[in-house]
Parts: structure tokens; sequence; C-alpha cells
């Protein structure tokens, strides 16, 4: 009872401090910026923490942050072989093919009526169908190993990239192009000076989207048959034998690796189209 | 329309008899299937309102762990597999076994004959299918027994894959072997059409390394209340009942279990073929656990090579109290 008071004491507590810390003087410095996502997030650990240990909540049902803490630090070696196959290998490798197979496919979509017109509708309908239905299908065709996994992510990055740059490819308008054209501009002199660059914040846009499908993508594929090795393996494996702080370990790792993918190519974005209104300010 | 009537007047009769029955929730393992016949039956027949009982039958998926179900509040007793159950009691959630159905186990590893497997000797340097969620543990053991590493492939070690739970890898051939049920997945290989004699199968039961399967498990808790326990006494009495009328009228059994079948996913032929295998499963078991059994469990559990289900002796796993009450 005395840990679940103190869990709401900790909560006011923490309420308190970021109310304080945004309406203060320093609200607008970057430090304070900063400040107040780290205080709710360490606010919200403290409480879970609280909470598990003073209800007695089985840890079945919710393991404590320290007791995941404590798994995760001494399964690193079980952690990153897993991070190897299912990130590093599946899920940056379809990444990188059906993203770079999207953009490919966006020039050849801009240039030809023809294909913007019947190939779209078929991208929209492989979007659509759902991951359970066709990972069993690319284990299947591509095997046990990480390239089913690949296969899958290839399906689900592949549309959203496709849209987002076939819309972006679109960006200029007609008396940008009219000039381009005074200037006796061939094709890709003009795609790559003026069309590409007013692309660019819709490419990243396509590509920040696809970071976490294409971890989603990985993971869940794994449930559907895998070699002894991979975050989807042990997430399914340790819930049968209700390691639930093995399954916390690993949602740890997917979240530190999807944010930092994210954050790359937000930095990655913001280095490239510092021009674009969007990143003033 | 008359299934309607007769469903309306079923709701109305039970809607009636639950203000005086007691509530008890039933999790089964796995979907509504010919495995689980003898609740079904029970229900059906009325076997559990004679014992003023109130049951409700929760099927199972690839994606509901029955212990995590059960230690959440969401069911007074779950069907679950010995070894899965064993391994969440030493992760803290004390289960205890207070019947077993089940008397012998129907997991099997099923091969190609062509590849020349012909003895579990024979297994080294070869791809198996296996499944995990709680599954592997029987398998893990029997390789430890014969002194093959589940580490990769190689003369004294085999290429394990996790397995989903169809048979294509074993028809695409991606896997030499993979692991089967009698009464379900052996039969979907024939079903596409291979003959019984291109396949060779060895069963665990044979391999001494079986595990008991399909055992009635409940929270230790519980059965310090006397209400409790009663009620499990019952539930026990009108479920064994229900499982001995499901083996000796299979096809009966597999009628009531399509009946309950809200998926509407499973055939007439199958679940016939499946009773009739269930059937030689539970043959032999009145209800009661056979120590002996549970010994064999534990002791290959513990035999897991580098890493075991399970590292001590669990004790208080499993009850004579409600079977001895329900049977006498």
């Amino acid at each position: 009872m005395v840990m679940v008071l103190l869990a709401v004491l900790v909560w006011c507590l923490g309420w308190w401090l970021n109310s304080r810390l945004a309406k203060g003087p320093a609200a607008h410095t970057r430090a304070v910026q900063l400040l107040v996502p780290a205080v709710f997030g360490v606010t919200v650990v403290v409480v879970w923490e609280l909470l598990v240990r003073g209800l007695e909540v089985s840890l079945v049902i919710l393991p404590a942050p320290s007791v995941i803490a404590v798994r995760f630090a001494s399964s690193m070696p079980i952690l990153w072989q897993d991070f190897a196959q299912t990130i590093l290998k599946g899920a940056l490798g379809g990444y990188v093919i059906g993203c770079g197979a999207a953009f490919l496919t966006a020039i050849l979509v801009d240039r030809s009526d023809f294909l913007r017109r019947g190939l779209l509708p078929v991208g929209n309908f492989v979007a659509a169908l759902p991951i359970v239905g066709t990972a069993p299908i690319l284990v299947m065709w591509f095997g046990f190993d990480w390239h089913s996994k690949a296969a899958v992510v290839v399906a689900m990055v592949f549309f959203p990239m496709l849209v987002n740059t076939v819309a972006g490819l679109r960006e200029t308008s007609a008396m940008q192009r009219d000039l381009m054209q005074t200037y006796a501009a061939s094709y890709w002199q003009a795609f790559f000076k003026l069309r590409l660059p007013a692309a660019l914040p819709f490419v990243f846009n396509g590509l920040k989207i696809s970071t976490t499908l294409a971890l989603v993508g990985a993971i869940v594929a794994e449930f559907f048959g895998s070699p002894t090795v991979g975050m989807g393996f042990r997430i399914s494996t340790s819930v049968g034998q209700l390691a639930l702080d093995m399954v916390w370990a690993e949602i740890v790792v997917a979240a530190l690796a999807g944010s930092a993918f994210y954050g790359l190519m937000a930095l990655i974005e913001k280095t490239l189209t510092f021009w674009h209104p969007s990143q003033r300010g | 329309m008359k299934h309607l009537m007769t469903a309306a007047a079923l709701a109305l009769g039970t809607a009636g008899a639950a203000q005086a029955a007691d509530d008890v929730t039933l999790q089964l393992k796995w979907v509504t299937q010919a495995q689980f016949a003898g609740y079904y039956v029970a229900a059906d027949k009325g076997f559990y309102e004679e014992e003023d009982l109130n049951v409700t039958i929760l099927p199972g998926g690839p994606d509901i762990a029955p212990t995590q179900v059960i230690a959440g509040g969401g069911a007074d007793v779950t069907v679950e597999w010995m070894p899965a159950a064993l391994a969440a009691r030493e992760k803290g959630l004390p289960l205890v076994n207070i019947a077993q159905p089940f008397k012998s186990s129907g997991m099997m590893l099923t091969c190609w004959k062509d590849t020349g497997i012909s003895a579990p000797a024979d297994l080294a340097n070869r791809t198996l299918g296996v499944w995990f969620f709680g599954n592997e543990f029987p398998f893990m053991s029997w390789m430890s027994q014969l002194g093959i590493s589940t580490e990769g492939k190689g003369e004294e070690g085999v290429e394990v894959l996790k397995q989903g739970f169809n048979v294509d890898p074993l028809l695409q051939r991606q896997a030499d072997c993979i692991s089967t049920m009698t009464y379900n997945e052996y039969w979907q290989i024939l079903d596409a059409g291979v003959g019984a004699d291109e396949l060779i199968t060895f069963k665990y039961e044979d391999q001494g390394v079986a595990t008991l399967e399909d055992g009635l498990y409940v929270l230790e808790e519980n059965l310090d209340d006397p209400e409790f326990v009663d009620k499990m006494e019952r539930f026990v009495r009108a479920s064994m009942k229900g499982w001995k009328y499901a083996e000796e009228n299979p096809d009966e059994a597999a009628e009531i279990v399509l009946d309950n079948d809200a998926s509407g996913a499973q055939t007439e032929t199958h679940q016939k073929r499946m009773m009739g295998e269930i059937a030689k499963l539970t043959a032999g078991s009145n209800g009661a656990l056979n120590p002996a059994d549970y010994e064999r469990t534990v002791s290959t559990l513990m035999g897991g090579g580098s890493d075991p289900v399970i590292t001590k002796v669990p004790e208080g796993a499993w009850t004579h109290a409600i079977t001895d009450a329900a049977l006498k």
C-alpha cells in the first residue's frame, strides 16, 4: 500500500515539475525542451515499478522495469544475435531493396502515364494484403532464414514509398517546369536540378514511414517460421515459456532500434532539405 | 430454424439454471476440435448440469497462451501440456495438475523415408521442424539423449527450424522431418497426397521422452478454498464422464465438436478421424494422474541439455485430492 501511495506521489511530483518547466522562463531553451520528455519518461518508469511491486502484480502479467533491466543486461549476447538476424539482415535488407525498388519504379511511373494508371492500383492491392496472409507464403517461397523476412518487408514498404515518391515528383509547378524548358534542359537535367530536390520532403516521408513498417514486418514474419534465432522467434518462444522479462527486453531492443532508425532518417532529411519551409524555425 | 429454436431454448435453459449453478470457465489449449471432445460432450450431454455446474468453454488458438489467461484471472481451470505448466510454475505461476485425462502423448516426428532416415541416430545432419511456444522441450531432451547438438547442421548436429502450425515445410522439403500430432498434422500430410509408406514416424512415446499432454491445471492458491475444490471435483467427474462417452461414441462426439465450432473451420471427416486418434490417447486414463508418468515427464524436462526447461524438481505440482474425491 505504501508503494502505491508513493507511486501516486511520484506521479503528482512529475506532473508538477513538468508544468513548472513548461511555464517557466527557460521554457524555450533546448535544455528544457529535452528535459520535459525525459522527466515524463522517468516518472512513468518509476510509477510502473512502484505499482507492480506495491500491487504484487504477477511477473507473468507485467514484469517490473528493474526485472527487465536485469534481464536485458544479462542477455546481451542473445539480444545482439537476435538484433543482427532480425534488424540488420531482415528489416534493413528488405528496407533497402523495397525502398530502392520503389524509388526506381516511381521514376518509371513518372515517365509513363500507362504505368501510373496500371501499376499504382496493383501496388495499392499488394499493400492491402494482410501480413498474416503473406508471411507464411513468403516463408514457403524464400525459406526460413532472413530472406523471407526481407521479402515481407519489401512487400510492406514498397507501396508507401512508391506513392510518396510519385506524389513528390509531381510537386513542381508548371511555371517551374516551363522555365527549365526555356533553358533547354534535358529530362535528366530537369530531374536532378529541379524535380528531385522538390520531391525530397515526400521521399523522406516515405522513408520515415517505412522504418517502422520494416521493423514490424521483420519481427512479425518470424512468427510464421524461422531458424532458432531472431527477435520474433525469441518473443514468441519466450511467451510460451512465460519468460515475460525476456519478451520485454526484446521490446526494449525493438523500441531503441526503431527510434534510432527513424531518428537517423529525420537527421538525413534535415541536412538534405534544409531549404524547405518545413525545416525552418 | 429448428437449430435456432433449440439454441434459444438451450440459452434460456442455461440462463434459468445459471442462477443456482456454479460457474466454471475452462480455457482450452487450442482451437475447438476433437482434441477437447470430452468437455464439449459433457456440456452437450448435460453432464455438467447434472453436477449443478454452468461451464463456459473458451477456445484457444495460436495467439493465446492458456497459462497467461489463467494467471490473469480469465479462467478457473485450463487445459495445458505439462512442460509448459511446469515451466510456468518455476517462473512463479503456481499451476497444479488436478486431473490427467490423457494417458499417452500424441506427439511424433514425421520424416521423408527417401532421405534415408530409418533410426533416430540418422537424424544427425538434417533439418528438422519443431514447434516452439513451450512444445519444444521434449524434442530438446530427446536430442540431448541422442547426443545430437541443436546448434546447427553438422556430423553431430541438426538444423532446427521454428515450424509454423502447418505441414508445408515437409511438403516443400524445406525440412527433412517435422513435428506432428497423431490426431492432426499427420493426417494433413496424408491428405496432401503423400502415402503413409513414404513416411517414417518416431513417436515420442516410443523414444521414452514423452511428456504429459492435455492435463487440467488450476492455480495453487485456489485449492485452499473448499468451495472451489468442491466445484472442481464435480467438474472433473463430469468431464471424465464426457471423455469416456466420447471414447465409446467417437462419431457422435465429433458431431458435437463440430456443432460447437463457432469458426466453422473444421470438417466432418477430419474431426471423426481426430476423435478416433484421441480416443487412443485418453484410453487407459480414469482422470487420475499416474505419478510414474509425472516422474518421467520431470526427468525428460530436466534432461534438456544445456538449457533445461526446469532447473529444480518441482514440488506440489500435482494433487490427487480432486480426482480421489471425484472418482470414488
